[in-house]
């Protein structure tokens, strides 16, 4: 369909004119092929031996021993938590990120939402041992929050509390998890045309209906990929979480590390490549599903 | 009055952002234990031993993938907006591969395959952050050259005598200049702030040992996060409300 | 008074400092197709939302039918509506879309799949039920869109530039299908459009707006030949602006003594409004102008023409009339009408 519209640009004629590899590989792309072999050699080389390796014994042969590791403690242990904290951690963002997100297109201003855009854009990409330190600052045993508090007599780490664990990492994931939303969703939210609301209210609906037939079907799709997103950045994240928690909570990124930092278990020293399996394949739920939404979604978006 | 729920909501969050960034801004001006506040703790990691050794090892590993990233992705992509258009869905997926596996997964299976020469050296790493950040770059390329009618622009540069090599010179690269721009500042800000990949492989990178040397000076520490967010967020507002897309299409007149 | 329907009473508007709406007043019959024209910023469009109940006026009142609705919710008025564009809901195909009005009235599904066939077998789109926006033309959208309004049987149904987003073709032709549907289900109807034409052919009456105030509202033939300001002559149809003088009540031009039509208290220098049809063009008598151009429009064509002071003349007349002019040729001009409007200068 698209090359109806594509003039024909001879490019291919003018490069091959000293070419070797015109016309040997005449179905693939020729100008295609540095890329191709690039991601063989950096991504998908290293992930296919990577693979292989999970499921290779000691010796060399076949096996599922490793696999079946995984689901023994401490690793079923570290999978469920890591598990666990990339869903929680999807919930505090996305909910909090979608009303920020309305309360945001509610307001008139322009250079407000540039403002908006631009903070986004940096809180986004705050992550790793900088924003455990920020936190740290406000949330930490010594920490101004916590002093304040202190001082008025709630003292938080007298009753259990500490943001070296599970929930101070999702307090700090927070911040960077709530951009990230807003950015994905604010797109969503601006598709969603006047036309519609205002249609939807002559034809007899209220706002609750409205939001219930048009409003919420309409955003659902981005939501839903913004929370896999998110869901796959908090189980994969590393800096932070070793910053913070390292020793204390059994996280996969956190075992895979110490086991590649040579705490190695003589019998098994496969059991990092079938962690690392075990972690493409979780991931692998959630991205697959967001790729997928977000390629359908840019289509009527974009309309 | 109605827009009230919403303007709590943004009161709300501005304190939950701001908030720590206000308690780590006080804590980074703290003298120590003594009362007094001061800047004294921005200066301390530039007066670290190994400061400039490691910030040029990141720098060198930037060049590199940089000039990796721009000869892979930029004859790719013009390529694909020339005369490629039906491979392009084949090349959104294949560049958006790497999204999907963690960086985790990826340091473990690069440890595991890379040659060795290429694993006793630090550039490894270039080639590395080439392939994490390749969903990126390819996107922010095929939007920027999205924008403008390429074939078109080619075809008259041709037809009014213009060699090939003047096409890439006068034609496509100031076209793609912007998307260019945009890939590199991507690249510069992957490598600073990635720490997973060089951790894991066993690399001083900047990133790697800034957080090493945090561990001595949790002060020193607080005021780079502290420096380093706020120079991030004065290069994004430069960049948002000085920069940005120049050319708007103009408006027909009635 | 029993006979009007919809009943809108001093309205006011302001934006800031702007007055986007100036006492507007307005009166349909039941079964009326009214339209309000002007050009952007008129206030045809705020006019239009504060009638749904999309927007509130400062002041003013809006009446159905007897009844008070200023301040009833946009969703309990029983009004359909058609947009300019972006009308249907995306996620929904044509018979859920039509089906979304009923759905909120909790009309039963048999009934309701009833009504849904019934009114889009009357827009011409009954084969297309399982279709969505993306998949249909703009005026097989808007087909739809009318069909969504009209077969809840609204009130008064409301249209705002429902064609201005389409091609000429497509225009004129669901212009005339709005006004047969209007007529055969009797539904009293308000349409917005800038397009003068448009409110023109089909409407019953039509209001000239013009900075939030309606100007004049009439029958379109009284418009067009009785326009009561300069903007209403102007902006509907073309017309000629000729400066001359006005005494005791007669103005001289091209050497003939007309009566004047004042609409106001004009006197001394003052603007005669001519339509282009009621000056004619001709080759014999003493030449009083030189024809510039000569625009071939089919069974009729336009004559520009340059009188002895310079001013610009305009005359329409038919093709046959005009065959032997050309740029150039020294022609005489008259009026053909025995009164002439007038305004200020």
């Amino acid at each position: 369909m698209k090359q109806a519209t594509n003039p024909n640009v001879d490019v291919k004629g003018a490069l091959s004119k000293g070419g070797a590899f015109h016309g040997f590989l005449s179905n693939f792309p020729t100008p295609l092929i540095p890329l191709f072999i690039f991601l063989s050699i950096f991504f998908m080389w290293p992930i296919g031996a990577l693979t292989g390796n999970a499921f290779k014994s000691n010796e060399g042969a076949f096996t599922l021993a490793n696999i079946n590791l995984l689901f023994q403690d401490p690793y079923r242990l570290a999978f469920k938590n890591s598990i666990t904290l990339g869903f929680i951690s999807a919930v505090v963002g996305a909910i909090p990120g979608l009303l920020i997100a309305i309360a945001i297109e509610k307001q008139g201003s322009q250079t407000f939402k540039k403002f908006v855009a631009s903070i986004s854009g940096v809180l986004a990409n705050t992550g790793g041992v900088p924003l455990a330190f920020m936190f740290l600052a406000a949330f930490g045993p010594a920490g101004l929050v916590i002093s304040a508090l202190k001082s008025i007599g709630l003292d938080l780490y007298g009753l259990g509390f500490t943001l070296f664990s599970f929930t101070g990492l999702v307090i700090v994931y927070a911040y960077f998890q709530i951009p990230i939303m807003v950015i994905v969703i604010t797109p969503a939210l601006t598709a969603l045309r006047s036309e519609w609301k205002d249609s939807a209210a002559s034809l007899g609906a209220s706002k609750v209906q409205y939001w219930a037939r048009v409003g919420i079907p309409l955003l659902l799709p981005s939501f839903i990929a913004c929370f896999l997103l998110l869901f796959a950045s908090a189980f994969s994240a590393f800096a932070t979480a070793r910053a913070l928690t390292v020793g204390n909570i059994a996280l996969v990124p956190l075992q895979i590390g110490s086991l590649i930092d040579g705490n190695v278990t003589v019998n098994q020293f496969n059991l990092g490549y079938a962690l690392a399996f075990g972690m493409i394949v979780v991931s692998l739920f959630a991205m697959i599903p967001y790729i997928w939404i977000q390629s359908r979604t840019a289509k009527w978006q974009n309309k | 009055m109605k827009n009230l729920g919403s303007k709590m909501i943004l009161v709300l969050t501005g304190i939950f952002i701001f908030f720590p960034l206000y308690a780590a801004t006080e804590f980074s001006m703290r003298n120590g234990a003594e009362k007094t506040h001061g800047l004294n703790a921005y200066r301390w990691i530039f007066e670290q031993s190994g400061f400039s050794e490691n910030l040029l090892i990141t720098a060198r590993i930037t060049v590199l993938a940089v000039v990796l990233n721009l000869l892979i992705m930029v004859p790719t992509v013009t390529w694909l907006h020339l005369s490629g258009q039906r491979y392009k869905r084949l090349v959104e997926i294949l560049t958006i591969l790497p999204l999907i596996i963690p960086v985790v997964a990826l340091a473990t299976g690069a440890q595991l395959a890379l040659p060795e020469f290429l694993q006793n050296s630090v550039y490894e790493l270039s080639f590395m952050y080439v392939v994490v950040a390749m969903p990126y770059t390819y996107r922010a390329l095929d939007i920027g050259l999205s924008g403008h009618p390429l074939a078109t622009l080619t075809n008259a540069a041709r037809n009014l005598g213009a060699s090939w090599l003047r096409v890439l010179t006068n034609v496509i690269v100031p076209t793609i200049r912007p998307s260019i721009l945009a890939a590199l500042f991507l690249m510069v800000a992957l490598s600073l702030g990635e720490f997973t990949l060089a951790q894991l492989l066993h690399w001083s990178t900047f990133p790697v040992w800034v957080t090493n040397a945090s561990q001595q000076n949790i002060i020193g520490a607080t005021a780079l996060a502290v420096g380093s967010l706020f120079f991030a967020w004065i290069l994004l507002f430069g960049f948002t409300f000085f920069g940005g897309k120049k050319s708007n299409t103009v408006q027909e007149e009635a | 008074m029993a006979d009007n329907s919809l009943v809108v009473a001093g309205l006011t508007r302001h934006f800031g400092a702007v007055t986007a709406l100036d006492d507007f007043n307005l009166n349909v019959a039941k079964g009326e197709l009214v339209a309000l024209l002007g050009p952007s910023g008129c206030g045809k469009t705020t006019a239009l939302r504060i009638i749904a109940g999309l927007e509130k006026s400062n002041s003013g009142q809006v009446q159905l039918n007897g009844k008070n609705i200023t301040n009833d919710p946009a969703h309990v008025r029983n009004m359909g509506m058609v947009f300019q564009a972006y009308s249907l809901f995306p996620h929904l195909n044509v018979t859920e879309n039509v089906a979304f009005g009923l759905k909120m009235r909790k009309i039963s599904k048999s009934v309701r799949e009833k009504k849904i066939n019934a009114i889009l077998e009357l827009v011409g789109l009954d084969h297309h039920h399982k279709r969505f926006a993306h998949q249909l033309s703009g005026g097989q959208q808007q087909r739809v869109a009318l069909a969504r309004a009209l077969v809840i049987e609204p009130e008064v149904l409301l249209l705002d530039e429902p064609l201005s987003a389409l091609d000429a073709q497509v225009r004129t032709n669901l212009r005339e299908e709005i006004r047969r549907l209007q007529l055969e289900l009797g539904t009293t109807t308000l349409f917005v459009t800038h397009d003068q034409e448009e409110a023109m052919a089909i409407s019953d009456r039509v209001g000239v707006m013009n900075k939030g105030k309606l100007e004049q509202i009439d029958t379109p033939d009284t418009l067009y030949n009785k326009p009561a300001t300069e903007f209403v002559g102007t902006f509907v149809g073309t017309m000629n602006h000729l400066h001359t003088k006005l005494s005791d009540g007669k103005i001289s031009l091209f050497g003939q003594s007309l009566d004047a039509m004042k609409s106001g208290n004009e006197s001394g220098n003052v603007i005669a409004l001519i339509r282009p049809e009621a000056i004619t063009v001709k080759t014999d008598g003493e030449s009083n102008a030189t024809v510039v151009t000569r625009s071939f429009l089919g069974a009729s064509s336009r004559v520009t023409c340059r009188t002895v002071d310079g001013t610009l003349v305009e005359a329409l007349m038919t093709s046959a009339a005009t065959g032997d002019l050309h740029p150039g040729s020294q022609v005489q001009l008259q009026i053909l009408s025995k009164e002439v409007l007038v305004t200020n200068v």
